[in-house]
């Protein structure tokens, strides 16, 4: 058995912008996933709100996602058959809202994610950069406290990831919701507050000032 | 072995490694169906098989045979017949059914022969040992006595001298166990199941005397039989048939054809319906291992050892299926043998029931040959247009990222205006009328509706939801599901228009067979009920068995009328007499009864006119009334005349009327019973039909009937005394016996549809575990998971029951009226029946949920991070 994670103990407070950066299978994504319930950990516990996640059903789990938490994947995720917006409402939908909130909810986010102009368009007739906006939108249309956004900027080109990541961080602060960033990218990581760097799954150390990062 | 079939074998196996639950599920599939086609071909062929042996081994060394029908001829023919120079030897041959009794149960019906036992003396392929004394050559011969089969003896554990509890003919008797009749050879012989009297005996026992069934004659080597024959038919009475003894079994064989072909074509559906799915799974196998192909061909693999590769893997799959088929197909054939042998003796003619023959000499091996070839052929057809596909894949765009699927265009449109000229096709090819008896083109009418409607599918899986809108939906969450398991079920019209039509197909078949029996069930009951008048028919103990009990046990002494007429309850009593006699090369029926009496009481459902007024001229002009069915065989028709063969000479009678009958399909003369005896000189009566005095109690007249007619009987069975309502029973319990096989035959079909439909959604669910893991990770429940998949199913379901009822439809009117019709020549009164088609529609949904449920259960039970890493 492959531990993953070990010795991982860290607090993010409300409304952080936190970075995780290292190499590949160094455990940041494995961190991502548990901190979102996809993954569930072998020992130690993950505590969201003050409330520990111990013992959650899958259920429960998926209550908290629906409320709570909004993920950004690295392949965007997007449901092919679903038009841009129809892929925005999806979470919400989720829940069980539908009409005329949710569609200015939808239009809300379409417009603060600039994509106001490919709202009937289908996932296979966007650019990267465009899905990943979406994806983002869809993200945050639920007004999640917390945002998971694993290797946001990992499919697309540098230019394009560099709006993604000022674009989160923008939508992050005005929303008041807390970030949790995984990535490769020095670059991407310079939007975080504080970059934790981790090595075969543990933590190694924390950065507060992002530029420290970018000049060895 | 050679380096590229070691290299396709290594692929194959891989493959199937990876896919193990569809490789399951579709070799299951070919596997019902090549065992529903093995069944009915094995039990088929079983049942005449076993019947051709009896009469083969039965005829011995005989060469030709003379036959005066069921009435039988005068032993004194045989003298005339040994006039005949090339006659070597003739001898006379009694041929009826006992049947055995358990207490006071009626148990197994047992062909019994009787023959010239000190002629024939171990000449017949059994050996009886030799009489000692005289008086043990007296035993052999005396009425009573009866020798029997070995493994008959072994089953009801009797041996020599022992006690059998026979009804023989009309009467029941204790007879004794003269021998055991002993195989000459080593091989299973048809002696083994029989039992032999002397013909003295016989005649005796079954009524018969100064009669015989049949002469065997056997020729002299030198002279050729045929003109033997022809001497024999210029000296003979010319009712009498002078034929080779095979030409019994190619009667039979005649006569039970339409039967047989109807039912193979059935059993062919189970394969028609695994040919889709195998279509289905090698689809989705070429666009899963699209990449693959890529690869195969960038490294060198030629487009036709793609195909090759691919037509393979089909191969394997109809290989395994075939295997499991044949020996499900055999377990499934010892069962359909005895309900197949007992519809035959019950509408066409005793077959007797065999034992299990398919085991014998090779029979096994040749069926698993047959299933395994079977199983092969149709999954290598089923795989022919993914195969291609996979041969013309774009190397390039194989290998470039992105979907290449979703590139490929399924031309619709196409397809929908091929399925429409299919249709008109099916349309005209259901106008012509049958080639050689046989409905060739109603079943080509039949493929081109099924296909058409399988080219309408895809454009009906993707046809409506088009560029359909979610946002603002009613319905909720609810509504979104639907969308998105409609979007997504419509982005595919080609594997689910492919999963559509099995369904469809299924269904169809299922609703146009239903539809079709429900409407002759229908039909039979008004036929029943408007004819079967008599309030209580007295008949020979057995008669129910049909013609399994023989013709001695169908007769009933024509002195009973008498006693029943004078029974003050008893209004009328007709004597209805049936017989079967040869019309133009033809086997029919001929009924003889008091027409005027009849047209008093009763009535038969006369094409034009009026029944009495019919019957009444009948009688008067001794005339005939003859069954539709014959009606159209002969070409004859109201007013025309029919020349029949009688044992007083070739007679020529006008036709009266032609009546609807469904107790036979091989044709049914009627006559007024006194013309019938005049030439027949037969006075026998099969059944006495009684009418009572308006107010008599039934159950009353019936104990009395039942009182006077057993002392009457003199030591024969007490007859059986059914009443009008227990008799319209019997007949619908042998219609629904009949159609049986059917129902089984249908749902074999429907449950390999189902399994389309698991093989879909399961392909459709693997291919989605990174969309379901999304949709866990954005918030969706696992509950909402099962739903979506829930949905896919229902919307095919959906569109597949639409296509089927449309189908079903359709096909119930080819069947009603152009298959049907053709095959055996009934006209059947369409009905609709509402009741039913709802139940097989509530049953297709249930079953399509059913399908549905386990891949939607599977597909919310994945782990959300294994599905978000899926490629």
């Amino acid at each position: 058995m492959v531990t993953a994670l070990r010795d991982v103990n860290l607090e993010i407070k409300p409304g952080e912008f936190c970075a995780f950066v290292g190499p590949s299978g160094c455990g940041k994504s494995t961190l991502l996933n548990l901190v979102a319930g996809l993954d569930l950990p072998t020992s130690g516990e993950i505590v969201l709100d003050g409330r520990s996640t111990y013992n959650l059903t899958s259920y429960e789990w998926t209550k908290i996602r629906r409320e709570t938490i909004g993920i950004v994947f690295q392949a965007f995720h997007l449901v092919h058959g679903l038009t841009a917006e129809e892929n925005i409402a999806l979470p919400l939908m989720l829940r069980g809202e539908n009409g005329q909130e949710t569609a200015k909810r939808v239009e809300d986010m379409l417009d603060r994610v600039g994509m106001s102009h490919r709202r009937r368009h289908r996932p296979a007739e966007l650019s990267g950069g465009e899905q990943q906006r979406i994806a983002i939108a869809r993200a945050l249309a639920h007004g999640p406290r917390l945002l998971l956004a694993d290797e946001p900027t990992g499919n697309i080109d540098s230019h394009q990831g560099a709006g993604i990541m000022s674009l989160i961080r923008e939508l992050a602060i005005s929303g008041g919701q807390t970030v949790l960033l995984v990535t490769h990218s020095l670059q991407a990581a310079q939007a975080a507050d504080y970059v934790w760097t981790m090595r075969d799954g543990h933590l190694v150390s924390r950065t507060e000032r992002m530029t420290e990062l970018v000049t060895p | 072995m050679p380096a590229f079939l070691r290299a396709l074998l290594l692929l194959l196996t891989s493959h199937v490694r990876q896919w193990p639950l569809r490789t399951l599920l579709t070799i299951v599939g070919v596997a019902l169906g090549v065992s529903a086609s093995v069944a009915v071909r094995s039990a088929n062929v079983d049942v005449l098989r076993s019947f051709e042996q009896a009469v083969m081994t039965v005829a011995g060394p005989t060469t030709l045979e003379v036959s005066g029908g069921e009435t039988g001829l005068d032993e004194q023919v045989i003298t005339r017949v040994r006039t005949i120079a090339g006659v070597t030897s003739a001898s006379p041959v009694i041929l009826q059914t006992v049947v055995r009794m358990r207490g006071e149960q009626a148990d197994q019906a047992v062909q019994v022969v009787g023959l010239d036992l000190l002629a024939e003396f171990n000449t017949r392929g059994f050996l009886l040992s030799q009489p000692a004394t005289e008086s043990r050559l007296m035993n052999m011969i005396q009425p009573e006595a009866v020798f029997v089969g070995a493994k008959l003896a072994a089953e009801w554990n009797l041996s020599v001298d022992d006690q059998v509890d026979l009804v023989i003919g009309p009467k029941r008797c204790i007879c004794r166990v003269a021998g055991i009749l002993q195989n000459e050879s080593d091989r299973t012989s048809s002696w083994e199941r029989m039992a032999v009297m002397d013909i003295a005996a016989a005649q005796i026992t079954f009524g018969m005397v100064g009669k015989v069934d049949r002469i065997d004659i056997v020729t002299d080597e030198k002279t050729a039989v045929e003109d033997v024959a022809q001497d024999l038919r210029t000296v003979l009475p010319p009712h009498l048939t002078v034929e080779r003894p095979a030409n019994r079994t190619r009667q039979v064989e005649q006569m039970v054809r339409a039967f047989r072909l109807n039912l193979t074509v059935l059993s062919w559906v189970g394969l028609l319906v695994g040919m889709f799915l195998i279509y289905n799974t090698m689809a989705f196998a070429v666009a899963q291992r699209r990449r693959e192909i890529g690869i195969y061909r960038a490294v060198g693999m030629t487009q036709s050892r793609v195909a090759i590769l691919f037509l393979m893997e089909a191969g394997l799959f109809g290989f395994l299926g075939g295997i499991a088929g044949s020996v499900a197909g055999v377990i499934l054939a010892q069962e359909l043998v005895a309900l197949l042998s007992r519809t035959i003796s019950d509408l066409y003619a005793p077959v007797g029931v065999s034992e299990g023959g398919l085991f014998w000499a090779g029979q096994f091996w040749r069926i698993m040959l047959e299933g395994i070839l079977i199983g092969c052929v149709v999954s290598m057809i089923g795989a022919v247009g993914p195969s291609l596909d996979a041969s013309r894949t774009a190397t390039v765009r194989a290998l470039a990222p992105g979907d290449y699927e979703a590139s490929q265009q399924l031309r619709v449109g196409m397809l929908a205006v091929m399925g429409l000229s299919l249709l008109a096709v099916a349309g005209l090819l259901s106008l012509p009328g049958p080639i050689g008896e046989v409905p060739v083109l109603g079943y080509a009418a039949t493929l081109c509706l099924l296909a058409g409607l399988a080219c309408l599918a895809p454009i009906c899986v993707t046809g409506w939801p088009r560029r359909r809108q979610y946002m603002g939906l009613e319905g909720g969450v609810q509504g979104v599901m639907r969308g998105i398991a409609v979007e997504h079920a419509s982005r595919s019209p080609g594997r689910n228009g492919v999963t559509v039509s099995a369904l469809m197909v299924g269904l169809a078949i299922m609703i146009g067979v239903l539809v079709m029996v429900r409407s002759f069930r229908h039909t039979v009951e008004v036929w029943v009920t408007d004819t079967v008048l008599a309030d209580l028919v007295v008949a020979p103990s057995m008669w129910l068995r049909g013609t399994e009990i023989g013709s001695a046990g169908r007769s009933l002494p024509p002195a009973w009328l008498n006693i029943l007429s004078s029974i003050p309850e008893v209004a009328a009593v007709d004597s209805y007499r049936d017989v079967r006699v040869e019309v133009n090369g033809q086997r029919v029926a001929v009924v003889s009864r008091d027409l005027r009496l009849h047209a008093q009481w009763s009535r038969y459902l006369v094409r034009n006119g009026d029944s009495s007024e019919q019957l009444r001229r009948a009688a008067d002009i001794r005339g005939l009334l003859v069954s539709e069915v014959l009606a159209d065989r002969l070409g004859v028709e109201e007013g025309s005349t029919l020349e029949i063969m009688t044992p007083s000479g070739p007679e020529r009678f006008p036709i009266v009327a032609v009546f609807y009958d469904y107790s036979t399909d091989g044709g049914k003369l009627l006559m007024d019973r006194a013309l019938y005896q005049s030439l027949w000189h037969d006075d026998l009566v099969t059944v006495f039909p009684v009418y009572l005095s308006p107010g008599s109690s039934i159950d009353r007249v019936r104990e009395r009937i039942t009182e006077q007619l057993s002392g009457a009987a003199g030591g024969g069975l007490p007859p059986l005394v059914i009443s009008n309502t227990e008799l319209r029973k019997e007949i619908l319990e042998i219609f629904d016996r009949t159609f049986l096989l059917t129902y089984v035959l249908e749902a074999i079909a429907v449950v390999i549809a189902m399994l389309g439909i698991v093989n879909t959604l399961v392909t459709s669910v693997l291919e989605r575990r990174r969309e379901f893991a999304t949709l866990r990770a954005i918030g969706g429940s696992a509950e909402q998971i099962r739903q979506l998949v829930l949905w896919e199913a229902a919307y095919l379901g959906v569109i597949g029951i639409a296509l089927g009822l449309i189908g079903g439809g359709l096909l119930s009117l080819l069947l009603i009226k152009v298959i049907n019709k053709q095959s055996f020549g009934w006209t059947i009164q369409m009905i609709v029946p509402i009741g039913a088609l709802i139940q097989a529609v509530v049953l297709a949904v249930i079953a399509t949920l059913v399908a549905g449920y386990f891949p939607a259960r599977w597909a919310a039970r994945q782990p959300v991070i294994d599905g978000l890493r899926e490629e």
